[in-house]
């Protein structure tokens, strides 16, 4: 099945340099043998179909009308980790989150970083994501992201790396859970012979650390709140309130009244002591951050800064998405932590920074540049791949604000087998794995493997024909 | 329960029961055109009068013929209440409380959604076979409803549109194909077109149930009786009052009724005046008056309903604050297009 496949240059996951099957590969490739690349093309179809069925759909447009919505494309090859390298990946993930929340409870607080000149005042004040509103306030458990999902990916070396944080509301684990379940359903040969590790508790792991954050109740309240059923993630929030069996809310199925947050029922109002929010903290409160916003709850900030709410996310953490503040994770662990980090970065050039920014503006041809608080692979340049048109513009913008970009080598992402055109071609992947935080600490055994489908792309990211993989925890076979 | 998923449910379940009753209509005509001479728009024109679109069928296709009838009432993108439209607004509402309802629910109405929408073949059956299917889905839906949705809220408030929409729509299939058939009043008891009645039987899926009921012999004062006294059939409109009563009763949670405000009121009176009527006395105060009133009592039946459930004091609607610049909101589709579709008198 493989005679014809050819690795890139770059690291093969499931192939080393000398074009030999890696040795945690082996049951799994004479599997895939087994079931031939025609049962493999097949199968495929049908999973697609499942997906669509089962409505795990994202919407392109808000035309509301009736087309418009796709299937994350899925793709039948799993990646392969195995558990030794995990458990390190592990405990880099949660040390870096512990960093990260230090940050952000010492830049709300005391703001010893910034006094002793770690990070310069300037780069987080300027920060979009900064939120000066809630300087002295300290959230539930004194932790501010309980749900976090990093991007990992592997340079050309094979070694791990930290490409982004994403802490406000990532997306993506309910393909990540529901992929397992397609892959279970139309595969079942390729688990048989080996243990996967199971990823079925999220759910469950999930509505605890979201019920630890109430400690003044016995019996929280918890509900999901969405900006609504035209949000391109919507489907991941219908799936995630009824998986924990939670009520899935809008900004108008709430309403602040007597210092507490309440839902408007059939029966009146009831209480809600949590919300796990996926809406952007601009939009939480009218009130507070964006007037025009219909997607929130006015009076919802005071009632939190009261604590008689909890919010998780915490408003704020938007702050440590910014790619600038990214750069000082390290310098954050080394910080807080006094310890060296157990995944590095990215190496990451600051247009902030006159030195880096001449570095950058003579090496816009090498490397990948990206505006600091996009997302989803939009406003970012990759060097080999622009036109000459493309580099000047970006020359120009990044003149013009320097704060507002920073760059990053290209790097050649690990590549693995994936259905191309009805043929195994090596695309490059990327790994997001998500943390909850609650009173304790859980780390998903692998995450959603996003996939560049398009031949030869290095953009992973769904709204650039970017697809998903499931991600096996495997046990080390000997060999 | 939020008061947005009651509302949800509501509605799926009004459009899929909507769904299912054009479905059948229009496959007891397809059969029954097949008896007819050619050409003649014998038995498409009731359909439109049936469903209460006689205006927009005129606006949309000016002297259409039976093709054009079966067109709008299946597949039409601009009437609001044709199948395809029915069923897309039913799964857009069960999307938007996929989180209440169960997989199952989802994947059936979902899937219904995707063959009429998609499948390569599903419009190349027969026309029968096609509204065959489409029923068949409605039906499986109820059952999967039934199976696997605790008896809580969300299946009261579901049964509720479901009942309210039946009942609306066996009084107008009655309504309409019974003057049509008995041009005059005198005629009752007349001469009759036996195979006319029957698919007017058909078309209210009470066929056989006529048969095995005490009445069976046919007749239009039999017919009649059946299909709006009857007090075990579950299309009748009698039945359905009956359980729309039971089921308002659990959702307001008083087993006993204590002073009885506007919504008690209307259930309890219309019940009343169903239930305990002769059918000759129906008929002499004008059947077709009576059908009326009760399509009256139905639509604000569901307006209080609406205030009382739906929309609770201190709600704000995007519309209420015209002011207000407009964000990247989540517009509720479903609101405008229920208003649109509800009461088609």
């Amino acid at each position: 099945m493989f005679t014809d496949y050819r690795p890139n240059k770059g690291y093969d996951e499931y192939f080393s340099a000398g074009e030999q099957p890696r040795s945690a590969l082996k049951p799994l490739l004479s599997s895939l043998g087994a079931l031939g690349l025609d049962q493999l093309n097949r199968n495929h179809a049908a999973a697609g179909m499942l997906l669509k069925r089962l409505g795990a759909t994202f919407r392109l447009n808000d035309s509301g009308g009736r087309v418009g919505e796709r299937i994350l494309p899925f793709d039948p090859l799993p990646r392969l980790i195995s558990s030794g390298e995990w458990q390190r990946l592990e405990r880099g993930l949660t040390q870096r989150l512990e960093a990260i929340d230090l940050f952000l409870a010492d830049i709300y607080g005391d703001q010893s970083i910034l006094r002793d000149g770690v990070i310069p005042r300037d780069d987080v004040e300027s920060s979009q994501g900064w939120r000066p509103q809630l300087q002295g306030f300290t959230p539930p458990l004194g932790k501010w992201c309980q749900i976090s999902g990093l991007d990992l990916v592997r340079d050309g070396q094979g070694t791990w790396r930290v490409l982004e944080d994403n802490l406000r509301c990532p997306s993506g684990v309910a393909y990540f859970l529901e992929n397992r379940r397609v892959m279970k359903r139309m595969f079942p040969s390729l688990f048989s012979g080996r243990t996967v590790q199971p990823i079925d508790s999220y759910p469950s792991q999930l509505l605890q650390t979201l019920r630890d954050l109430a400690p003044w109740t016995d019996s929280p309240r918890v509900a999901l709140l969405t900006p609504g059923v035209f949000n391109s993630a919507y489907f991941e929030h219908s799936y995630l309130a009824q998986q924990m069996g939670i009520p899935l809310v809008e900004g108008r199925d709430l309403a602040c009244e007597d210092g507490r947050v309440w839902m408007r029922t059939t029966r009146g109002l009831e209480a809600v002591d949590v919300i796990y929010r996926r809406i952007d903290d601009d939009f939480l409160d009218p009130s507070v951050f964006r007037s025009d916003s219909m997607l929130g709850v006015r009076g919802l900030m005071e009632v939190y800064a009261q604590g008689r709410v909890a919010i998780a996310n915490a408003p704020g953490t938007g702050i440590a998405d910014d790619k600038l503040i990214y750069a000082y994770v390290p310098e954050m662990v080394r910080y807080y932590l006094g310890e060296e980090p157990i995944i590095e970065n990215v190496p990451t050039y600051l247009c902030a920074r006159p030195d880096d920014q001449a570095y950058v503006l003579a090496h816009l041809n090498e490397l990948v540049v990206k505006a600091v608080s996009e997302a989803g692979g939009y406003g970012m340049l990759i060097g080999p791949h622009a036109s000459e048109v493309e580099i000047l513009e970006f020359a120009e913008k990044i003149q013009a604000n320097p704060r507002n970009y920073i760059a990053q080598p290209t790097l050649e992402l690990s590549t693995v087998p994936s259905l191309s055109e009805g043929e195994l071609y090596p695309c490059h992947v990327d790994l997001r794995p998500y943390v909850l935080r609650g009173k304790q600490a859980w780390v998903t055994p692998g995450g959603l493997t996003r996939v560049a489908l398009k031949r030869g792309s290095l953009v992973v990211n769904s709204s650039q024909g970017g697809g998903c993989k499931d991600t096996w925890i495997v046990e080390e076979t000997p060999c | 329960m939020l008061s947005r998923v009651a509302d949800s449910l509501y509605w799926i379940n009004r459009y899929v029961e909507r769904a299912e009753n054009i479905s059948r209509f229009a496959e007891v005509s397809e059969a029954m055109a097949l008896d007819c001479p050619p050409g003649s728009a014998e038995p498409w024109q009731p359909l439109i009068d049936a469903s209460g679109d006689r205006a927009l069928f005129d606006a949309l296709y000016p002297g259409g013929g039976p093709d054009q009838v079966v067109e709008f009432l299946v597949r039409s993108e601009g009437n609001p209440s044709s199948i395809v439209n029915c069923i897309a607004m039913a799964r857009e509402n069960a999307r938007q409380i996929r989180d209440v309802i169960t997989t199952e629910m989802w994947e059936q109405i979902n899937g219904l959604y995707l063959t009429l929408l998609e499948s390569e073949g599903f419009w190349d059956q027969p026309p029968q076979e096609q509204l065959r299917e489409i029923r068949r889905g409605c039906q499986l839906f109820y059952g999967i409803t039934d199976a696997t949705l605790s008896r809580d809220l969300s299946w009261h408030f579901g049964r509720l549109g479901r009942l309210i929409e039946r009942a609306d729509k066996t009084t107008r299939i009655l309504d309409v194909k019974y003057f049509l058939l008995l041009p005059s009043p005198e005629e009752v008891g007349g001469v009759l077109d036996e195979l006319q009645w029957i698919s007017l039987l058909r078309s209210a899926g009470a066929y056989q149930m006529f048969r095995q009921s005490e009445l069976g012999v046919i007749s239009p004062k039999a017919v009649a009786t059946f299909l709006l006294l009857d007090p075990v059939f579950p299309r009748s409109v009698r039945y359905c009052l009956d359980r729309i009563h039971d089921t308002l009763q659990v959702i307001a949670g008083r087993s006993v009724p204590g002073a009885p405000e506007e919504l008690e009121c209307l259930v309890g009176l219309t019940l009343a005046r169903w239930s305990y009527t002769k059918i000759d006395a129906l008929i002499a105060d004008g059947l077709h008056e009576a059908i009326d009133a009760l399509q009256r009592d139905l639509n604000n039946l569901h307006a209080l309903i609406h205030t009382r459930y739906f929309v609770l004091p201190g709600s704000v609607n995007p519309e209420d604050n015209p002011g207000a610049p407009a964000a990247q909101a989540s517009v509720s589709v479903s609101a405008t297009s229920h208003d649109l579709a509800c009461a088609p008198a």
